[in-house]
């Protein structure tokens, strides 16, 4: 057998997609804790939350990726991961297992997909019967870190 | 080397001026010379700069004999080498230093001086000069000061700043879970663990308190480089100037030290080039011919404030405004009722600088507002007094460490936030039940009077879109942080104040720093997340227009008739512009159903109180062209003129106006409005809802007289009128169109004011214009009375009303009114107004 460049992703869920996160990216992966609000923050940002320590900032994938499904009963989860030097939790429905991918089986998102989930999508990967959504982080960092001029924008 | 000849600068303090500039200048080049040395390896290049460097040393030293006491220059050099021997010895040792103390190294070190001054002739030789490099640095590597440095390194460790950094925000968790046991320990029955819990406080304190010193520098490092800047202006300049440094060994964050320094440069290099004049002006003013800086630095209150002070000319008020009004910062009106105060703020203001000429010291266009902006970076303020003719004081005052700070915990809408303490003025609670001390609106703005001045306020729920229904005041009790921002203080209105604490500042990302308001957040002792409210940009986003609300203010103060509040109703119709006719006019609002709208001829009418009202339409008659919103009813702004009601149909009405803001005629007349109201958000265009209706129904009868038509030659001789009116709209509207035509206006309320003033008046009026209705005495007796009196019986009177039916007309020319006319038709009035005048001159 031929040597397969391997990939370990984190999964999750928001509604009933399936989305993924490489590991190397993840910090940790956590309950979700008491969220403080941030007044005027666009919607995607949930709010604050202490996260031993450390303020990281929450934000809501579901919002961010205006995923209308209904929102599970359950707890939400979520995934911590380090953007740009600033600790962000990222809300989800549900974390799944943590999954080996094959690289030759990544193919960029098509283009059909709508506009507000497929700019923050690098890539897709084709499991058993689903796909695998993967995030990229920097264009979620971006969206944390705009640049001044688009803070009016925000702000309006 | 520098800080050598510094030290002995301040301890011998002789006059020898020439021979240490000669010094400083050979230090330079020196300097130059080694940096240069450091960073090029080619040869070509080297012997270039060396030659350039060895021709100024040349230069310099021919010019070293020249110094006017040449003899002190051994003995100089001997204090210098020694000194510079013997670096741990403090400075006070100084001035009693001899130099017999430890005769061999100073001995040994002051022919190397020598050397090194002859070595650097030389360098016009590339190889002697690589062969000088190491005794150039000899003064500072000679054996004794190797070996002190050797005994200062067995007690102190270099360490990357960041790793004190890390280490900081460690203590700043420390602190938080110490607080977090603190807390549950004081629930807790436990008494070894209460004690445990204590212990730890104790502690956890004084490891703060300890690595907070970590990174304390004293202030000294920064202010001690001042000599050499004030030196050298001083020079540049053909100044005299002294430089006094005390609490050198205050100490400051390093960070922050780092940020106070440019704007301490910029200050010192200000107070050197505008503040200390040349000798010879100094001694005509009677002050010693050499200037002095007096830089103080000292704790006050948890914080370091830093004096600058100079005994220059200070700052000049007037010159100060008229440069601001110059550059556009200040209009004239605001010049006059400027206190010293505001006026010395000015030069705070960006793209300001008093500096006649622009010199390369200073005045280059970026100037106090940077300092002003760096300091307040670093949560500190800029405070400046002075005295003109006296002096300058800069008062700097800036936090201990940026990493903990204490902060005030307030709850609005069950949400923490925080205000830092710098900020925060002080804590007011107002309560709605006292009669004077209440919240009041100005503007729409809630205001509050805090002794005598008025305190814009600002409310968190709104500034934060916490809520989205109006506050109101009245029946609460409200808490009033207030805070400094830039310029103002403002009143922050809060649901709950909680408590003091020591907060631990942690960064916000980029996205919500953008939001403005908040400046990083932290974790309270309970673990909870609190934002930071950042004070200045809470002012920014709530826009606390100081200026505007001080000047309304003192427009209030002085003149009577400003403050009087005039009403309007603003309606909407098919324009982008709202429209507002004067509430005066407006008989009642009413709604009509589409269906029950009648036509009598072309005429839209509805049967309105057992009478037919004749609805006309405002977008037709301003020519606006019908509008595109189909209601089941129609909004109708009922007017009564001439004894009979007209309905004006609009599109909607959206409120009434109370405003002080003056109406002002159009320019350019429009059939139908009056002018506009140029208020604080918008313009807002004022109809005449009389010359509505009679623009819709051209052929009416009018019932008022007619306005003889002359040939009036040349223009109306200025007269003074006496302006007898009620309603103030009506006033003020009448007084500007004939004050635009060069009338003088004396103003009435009713009729018996108005015989006041005609019976105390010295001089006469030239004529009379007066309401009809109105409190007191209307117009018919006024003019009755008028009539009757001798002095000014013969006095024209005109009437405008806005009853203007026939019974009316005759029963005022009955009273004795020369003419009778509807109101406000500016033509008409300065016609009749000519007309009457001239009639007078001619009799």
């Amino acid at each position: 057998m031929s040597k397969m460049v391997t990939e370990l992703i984190t999964t999750f869920q928001i509604g009933s997609d399936l989305f993924g996160i490489e590991v190397m990216n993840v910090q940790e992966v956590a309950k979700q804790s008491q969220i403080v609000p941030v007044p005027l923050a666009p919607g995607f940002v949930r709010g604050l939350v202490n996260l031993r320590g450390q303020i990281a900032t929450a934000v809501g994938l579901r919002e961010m990726f205006n995923h209308h499904s209904d929102s599970k009963d359950s707890e939400e989860m979520s995934v911590i991961c380090k953007l740009d030097g600033n600790l962000v939790s990222l809300i989800v429905d549900s974390i799944g297992d943590v999954v080996e991918m094959e690289q030759s089986k990544f193919e960029p998102p098509p283009h059909t997909l709508p506009s507000d989930i497929r700019k923050y999508i690098k890539g897709i990967y084709k499991a058993e019967g689903s796909f695998l959504s993967i995030l990229d982080l920097d264009r979620i960092s971006r969206e944390l870190s705009p640049a001044t001029e688009t803070s009016s924008r925000i702000n309006s | 080397m520098e800080s050598a000849l510094e030290n002995v600068r301040a301890g011998t303090h002789m006059p020898i001026r020439q021979l240490f500039d000669v010094l400083f200048k050979s230090v330079t080049v020196i300097e130059r010379i080694l940096s240069d040395i450091k960073l090029k390896s080619s040869d070509e290049s080297y012997v270039s700069l060396v030659g350039k460097a060895s021709h100024a040393l040349a230069t310099v030293a021919s010019r070293l004999p020249e110094a006017p006491k040449p003899e002190l220059k051994p003995d100089v050099f001997e204090k210098l080498a020694s000194e510079a021997s013997t670096p741990a010895r403090a400075d006070s040792d100084l001035p009693s230093f001899q130099v017999d103390d430890e005769p061999e190294p100073s001995a040994a070190a002051a022919p190397v001086k020598e050397e090194l001054i002859h070595k650097s002739i030389e360098t016009s030789h590339p190889q002697a000069s690589v062969g000088t490099q190491p005794s150039v640095v000899s003064p500072a590597t000679s054996p004794s000061a190797v070996k002190d440095r050797e005994a200062e390194g067995a007690t102190s460790i270099r360490v990357p700043v960041n790793l004190l950094d890390n280490l900081m925000t460690l203590m700043g968790e420390m602190v938080l879970v110490r607080n977090q046991v603190l807390q549950y320990s004081n629930k807790s029955e436990d008494l070894e663990f209460l004690n445990m819990s204590k212990r730890l406080n104790v502690v956890t304190s004084e490891i703060q308190g300890e690595m907070m010193k970590t990174r304390m520098q004293p202030i000294g490092n920064v202010l001690s480089k001042f000599n050499r800047v004030v030196r050298d202006l001083s020079n540049d300049l053909g100044k005299t100037i002294h430089l006094n440094l005390s609490g050198s060994e205050t100490e400051l964050d390093k960070s922050l030290l780092e940020s106070v320094k440019d704007p301490l440069t910029h200050i010192v290099r200000n107070s050197c080039d505008h503040g200390i004049e040349t000798p010879d002006v100094r001694t005509q003013a009677g002050k010693p011919a050499a200037g002095t800086i007096d830089i103080k630095a000292y704790h006050e209150g948890g914080q370091v404030v830093i004096d600058i002070t100079d005994d220059g000319k200070g700052l000049n008020k007037e010159i100060l405004i008229k440069k601001a009004i110059e550059k556009g910062i200040l209009q004239q009106s605001e010049a006059g009722s400027l206190s010293d105060k505001e006026a010395f703020n000015l030069i705070f203001a960006p793209g300001f600088s008093t500096a006649a000429k622009v010199t390369n010291v200073s005045g280059r266009g970026v100037g106090m507002d940077v300092v002003r902006t760096n300091i307040e970076r670093i949560g500190g303020t800029v405070d400046l007094s002075s005295v003109t003719g006296k002096g300058t004081t800069i008062k700097i005052k800036i936090p201990l460490t940026l990493a903990i700070v204490p902060a005030l915990i307030v709850k609005n809408r069950g949400e923490i936030f925080a205000i830092p303490q710098v900020k925060l003025e002080e804590l007011l609670r107002v309560e709605s039940s006292s009669a004077e001390d209440k919240i009041e609106i100005l503007h729409g703005t809630p205001v509050y009077r805090l002794r005598g001045k008025i305190l814009p306020l600002v409310d968190l729920n709104q500034v934060l879109k916490m809520s989205s229904e109006a506050t109101n005041y009245r029946d609460r009790v409200t808490n009033i942080a207030v805070l400094t921002a830039e310029h103002c203080s403002f009143g922050l209105i809060i649901d709950e104040v909680q408590d003091t604490a020591d907060i631990v500042v942690k960064p916000l990302n980029r996205l919500l720093k953008s939001l403005q308001v908040y400046s990083g957040a932290t974790i309270l002792g309970d673990g909870s997340v609190a934002l930071i409210l950042d004070v200045l940009g809470i002012s920014k986003v709530a826009e606390v227009k100081y200026d505007k609300i001080q000047e309304a203010n003192k427009a209030g103060e002085e003149v009577k008739k400003m403050s009087e509040i005039q009403d309007f109703l603003l309606v909407q119709l098919n324009s982008p512009t709202k429209h507002c006719f004067a509430l005066g006019y407006v008989n009642r609002l009413e709604e009509f159903k589409r269906k029950d709208i009648e036509f009598s001829g072309r005429q839209r009418v509805v049967r309105y109180r057992e009478m037919i009202l004749p609805i006309i339409s405002a977008n037709e008659v301003l020519g606006y062209g019908a509008s595109e919103k189909k209601g089941d009813t129609i909004p109708v702004v009922v007017i009564l003129r001439g004894g009979t009601l007209y309905g004006i149909e609009v599109d909607s009405i959206i409120d009434t106006l109370s405003t002080t803001v003056d109406a002002e005629p159009s320019m350019v007349r429009h059939p139908g409005l009056f002018g506009s109201l140029n208020t604080k958000d918008e313009l807002i265009v004022i109809a005449d809802p009389f010359e509505l209706i009679a623009l819709a129904f051209p052929d009416l009868v009018q019932h008022t007289s007619k306005v003889p038509k002359k040939n009036l030659i040349g223009e109306t001789a200025p007269c003074r009128i006496l302006l007898v009116e009620d309603t103030v709209f009506f006033r003020r509207a009448i007084a500007a169109t004939l004050e635009k035509s060069g009338h003088k206006v004396s103003m009435a309320n009713d009729g018996q004011e108005a015989m006041e003033i005609l019976n105390g008046s010295p001089e006469k009026f030239d004529l009379i214009v007066s309401d009809i209705e109105m409190p007191r005495m209307n117009g018919f007796q006024l003019a009755r009375n008028v009539r009757k009196h001798s002095s000014y019986a013969k006095t024209p009177m005109l009437a405008i009303s806005s009853r203007a039916d026939k019974n009316y007309t005759e029963e005022g020319i009955k009273s004795g009114f020369n003419l009778y006319l509807e109101k406000l038709k500016a033509e008409d009035l300065l016609h009749a107004v000519r007309a009457l005048t001239q009639q007078e001159e001619a009799a």
